[in-house]
């Protein structure tokens, strides 16, 4: 899964929190929209980014690391899935060191909770710092 | 001034702005004194009606957003306040209502007054020191809240 991978599915507002997994991916977003970059400071607040950009008619994307993922179980349950507004989202699948192992196990399975559809891509490891 | 006061004055100004009202009481009562389709309730998803309103702002830059938060739900997403003051959206105004307590749910205070909400961008605060009983909660759908809100920015 690339920058341009997801572009070409018709993603046009891509706003997330960053992972090292996704260090190549942001800096191509940067530099394909220069200045209008979001430093996001927390995944919840994306995903209401992207909330307020769907209602703009945009098709947003929100990408984070695993390790957010709690960060993002109000705004499903309480907005997404009730006010049935789609959103997509990138999550990487940090499983390395130990602090994320426990998060990499329980992923797939508390997306499926939260009720997000997940298909896993596999990623370019050059790009992984 | 009372927290149905402080609500109509902010009614009283709008004329086809975007409003987004924050969770609680606010909703109801907005719900009830002046529902409209260009309000959009977020029940639920406490702290977040704020970067709702920054996504609009983005995405419609043509439209003009008021976004309705209560001091509790401000200060549990304090860091999109802080994103709102590094954007600086222009057509992006934030009113909060600050009776100093969670009034949705019993009353119990907040810590308002460890912070000056007016230093963020296109902020308005207004003090409340009374509040009313609940208003009725809100009989639509969500799902028609969201339809009829997304049909009036295109």
């Amino acid at each position: 899964m690339t920058y341009a991978e997801c572009k070409s599915q018709g993603f046009d507002f891509i706003v997330g929190v960053p992972c090292s997994s996704l260090k190549q991916f942001i800096e191509d977003l940067q530099r394909d929209e220069p200045g209008r970059y979001i430093p996001v400071q927390r995944e919840d607040t994306a995903v209401a980014l992207a909330v307020g950009a769907f209602f703009a008619g945009k098709k947003p994307l929100v990408f984070l690391q695993n390790s957010g993922l709690g960060h993002i179980v109000n705004i499903v349950s309480s907005l997404l899935i009730p006010y049935e507004i789609p959103i997509h989202f990138l999550v990487t699948m940090r499983e390395m060191p130990f602090e994320h192992t426990h998060m990499y196990k329980i992923t797939k399975p508390l997306l499926s909770l939260l009720g997000i559809e997940s298909r896993t891509f596999l990623f370019d490891a050059s790009s992984h710092v | 001034m009372t927290r149905l006061q402080a609500v109509r004055s902010v009614l009283d100004t709008l004329t086809d702005e975007l409003l987004i009202v924050t969770t609680g009481f606010l909703s109801r009562d907005v719900f009830h004194l002046r529902d409209r389709k260009e309000n959009f309730y977020m029940c639920g998803s406490m702290g977040n009606a704020y970067p709702i309103g920054m996504g609009i702002a983005l995405g419609s830059p043509e439209r003009t957003i008021t976004v309705l938060s209560g001091d509790g739900a401000a200060l549990m997403s304090l860091g999109s306040l802080v994103l709102g003051n590094s954007l600086k959206l222009p057509n992006l105004w934030h009113i909060i209502i600050d009776n100093k307590k969670y009034a949705s749910t019993g009353g119990q205070p907040t810590c308002s007054d460890g912070i000056d909400f007016t230093q963020f961008h296109n902020t308005r605060v207004i003090h409340v020191d009374h509040d009313e009983p609940a208003s009725p909660r809100i009989t639509l759908d969500p799902v028609e809240i969201a339809r009829r809100f997304r049909f009036c920015i295109r």
